[in-house]
């Protein structure tokens, strides 16, 4: 399988108030294409910061990540814009639309920032939205939805532009469990269907239960990373 | 760029009623001071206007020594050279003002005074500042006429009628005696007290044979078809002439301590206008500062998710111009009826105000300009206040973390 992400020896300090914090601590993990992968742990295992990472939002205090072979991590912040603009898609816990597009326009809105073509870019988005069961919300904006719907067009515009991963940090932490579900049945759907590789941090159980891979962290460090069968995903 | 600007809008009207509030605090800024601005104008405008016709015209052509001592013995030679120069500029020049004038001592049998005798081209005159609208009794002579038109409190204080003779007597160009006897054909009345109680005119020949001095003058009045070339076509002007014998000079050199009282009520009013500006300015920065910090968590999404840190920039910067703009427009929207109905009606005074605006020499009358500088001038200040405040979100799009402010 090919390699999207690969972390050598990835490790964050942060300067905390009485010693420093180690956050991610001496990971290497690679992550394949098509995978759908769970990140899980307690509170303060450094999911996030490990997304963040991977992710280029943030610079790693050692080690490095490579995506595709690219090494991100000693990249200059311009090109890192966009580097992520082109390859990282974004799914984040809530209120992570823009409250003054509509959801097409949200969901167009990466691929505008890439210059598309306008006429691709509208077909895109209406099919993107379509997918998440969103065909009668293309003109409601962020407040007109509820927070099940505005998680679909997160996943819409995360996956519009067809990025080689999706990072999505505990996208399932404030729906309630039907929301929950019919979210994760969509993602798990374009995951196969548009082949994108999918990493998730969370503690939610209805997400590490649908996984196909989880990637346990404590206290930064990997302490388990295991594989789960296809047929229980499906 | 249509998209930044569609954000920025947007962004706008999120919270319409802090955005109006803030736009209407531009707004009260910019239509005071375009009506502040638009009587400032206006008033020096007539100020000016009434110092240019009715003293000094836009340039004058002296004898070098009169501006240190105004005497008649420093008037200046009216001679061909002089001609030859105004006739060469005679595309610049819109007509000349002769005139030749001193104080004399005027009297009607027993009773006598002090008053300053003009010798006055009467159809150039009138053209300068229609001097024959101010007759009010009797007619206003021809240059070849030789017979003398006063003004009414002259008239007045030596008793004279139409066809009285009024005696004059003063010094005349080098020692020479000035003396003379003439009637009286006509009265004008004055609207300033100053030249209501002194003036006395006479054709220019008459008073140039009065003070015995043929072809001078105290001053050659040069009135131009372009206000705003009166530096550049005085300079020209001097070129041609001797040095040695003659200035020329622009009323704003004639009359400096007048320029400077105007700078000065310009540069106070100008202060007051910045002290609005202020004002409206912290309104937008509060505004700005409020909206920026309620969504830093937005910015941190945007940035994330590949909007570039210029782009944020932009869109803060646009966000900050636009409001500021609406506030601009909004107050030239209203302010102009307010500003032309000011230019229609001019505030009349009267009483002891009256007093002090004839003490300046102008009517009793604040009066308003309308130009489209005044326009220009206060929209491109709040533009570069606007520019200015935006730079505290656009220095904020550039450094903010977004990893912190994406979690905030």
């Amino acid at each position: 399988m090919k390699t999207v992400i690969k972390t050598t020896r990835l490790q964050k300090v942060y300067n905390g108030s009485v010693a420093p914090v180690t956050a991610v601590n001496d990971v290497n993990l690679e992550f394949y294409e098509g995978e759908f992968t769970a990140i899980v742990g307690p509170s303060g295992s450094g999911k996030t910061t490990f997304l963040n990472l991977i992710g280029g939002l943030d610079k790693p205090t050692a080690g490095h990540v490579h995506i595709e072979g690219v090494d991100i991590s000693t990249m200059k912040e311009s090109k890192l814009f966009d580097f992520r603009l082109r390859n990282i898609g974004f799914i984040f816990q809530s209120y992570n639309l823009i409250p003054v597009l509509t959801a097409k326009e949200n969901v167009s809105f990466i691929m505008l920032l890439q210059k598309r073509p306008r006429a691709q870019m509208e077909r895109r988005a209406v099919e993107m939205l379509e997918q998440v069961g969103l065909e009668d919300k293309l003109n409601s904006r962020p407040n007109q939805l509820s927070g099940g719907q505005q998680q679909r067009v997160a996943v819409a515009r995360a996956l519009a532009s067809k990025p080689k991963f999706v990072l999505a940090d505990e996208p399932t932490a404030n729906l309630d469990t039907k929301s929950a579900f019919n979210l994760l049945d969509i993602m798990l759907r374009l995951n196969k269907e548009e082949n994108i590789t999918l990493i998730f941090s969370t503690h939610d159980q209805r997400v590490i239960d649908r996984a196909r891979r989880v990637i346990t962290l404590v206290d930064g460090a990997v302490s388990e990373d295991k594989a789960v069968s296809a047929e229980k995903n499906v | 760029m249509k998209t930044l600007f569609t954000l920025a809008w947007r962004n706008l009207w999120r919270k319409k009623k802090r955005t109006v509030i803030t736009a209407s605090s531009v707004m009260f800024a910019v239509i005071l001071a375009i009506v502040l601005m638009s009587m400032v104008t206006g008033m020096r405008e007539v100020m000016v206007d009434s110092i240019i016709t009715n003293t000094t015209g836009h340039l004058q052509i002296q004898d070098v020594l009169y501006d240190e001592e105004p005497s008649i013995d420093h008037s200046l030679y009216y001679n061909d050279q002089v001609r030859a120069a105004i006739d060469r500029h005679s595309g610049e020049i819109a007509y000349t003002v002769p005139r030749i004038g001193g104080f004399c001592l005027a009297a009607k049998e027993i009773t006598s005074r002090g008053v300053y005798l003009m010798g006055i081209l009467p159809q150039r005159e009138s053209r300068m500042n229609d001097l024959s609208s101010r007759l009010t009794e009797g007619k206003m002579f021809t240059a070849e006429d030789d017979f003398a038109v006063v003004a009414r409190g002259v008239a007045d204080l030596l008793d004279l009628s139409l066809g009285d003779t009024i005696t004059m007597m003063g010094q005349g160009f080098q020692g020479m005696t000035a003396s003379g006897q003439y009637r009286v054909g006509g009265i004008l009345e004055f609207p300033l007290p100053e030249q209501n109680n002194t003036m006395v005119y006479l054709p220019l020949k008459e008073a140039q044979h009065f003070f015995a001095a043929p072809d001078r003058l105290n001053s050659l009045i040069i009135m131009l078809d372009d206000e705003k070339k009166a530096a550049e076509t005085a300079q020209r002007i001097q070129g041609e002439l001797d040095q040695e014998w003659y200035v020329t000079k622009t009323w704003e050199e004639l009359m400096p301590a007048k320029v400077a009282a105007f700078d000065a009520r310009d540069a106070q009013i100008s202060i007051f206008a910045w002290v609005l500006y202020m004002v409206a300015g912290f309104g937008i920065l509060g505004t700005i500062i409020t909206m920026i910090h309620e969504r830093l968590r937005e910015f941190g999404i945007l940035l994330s998710i590949g909007l570039k840190r210029s782009q944020l920039a932009i869109i803060c910067l646009m966000e900050t111009l636009l409001i500021s703009m609406l506030g601009v427009i909004a107050g030239i929207v209203l302010g102009s009826p307010l500003m032309y109905w000011f230019y229609k009606n001019p505030i009349q005074f009267t009483g002891e105000v009256a007093e002090a605006f004839y003490d300046y020499g102008i009517k009793p009358q604040i009066h308003f300009a309308i130009s489209p500088e005044i326009y220009l001038n206060q929209s491109i200040t709040i533009f570069i206040i606007a520019l200015v405040i935006g730079m505290y979100p656009a220095h904020k799009a550039f450094t903010i973390n977004m990893v912190r402010s994406a979690r905030t």
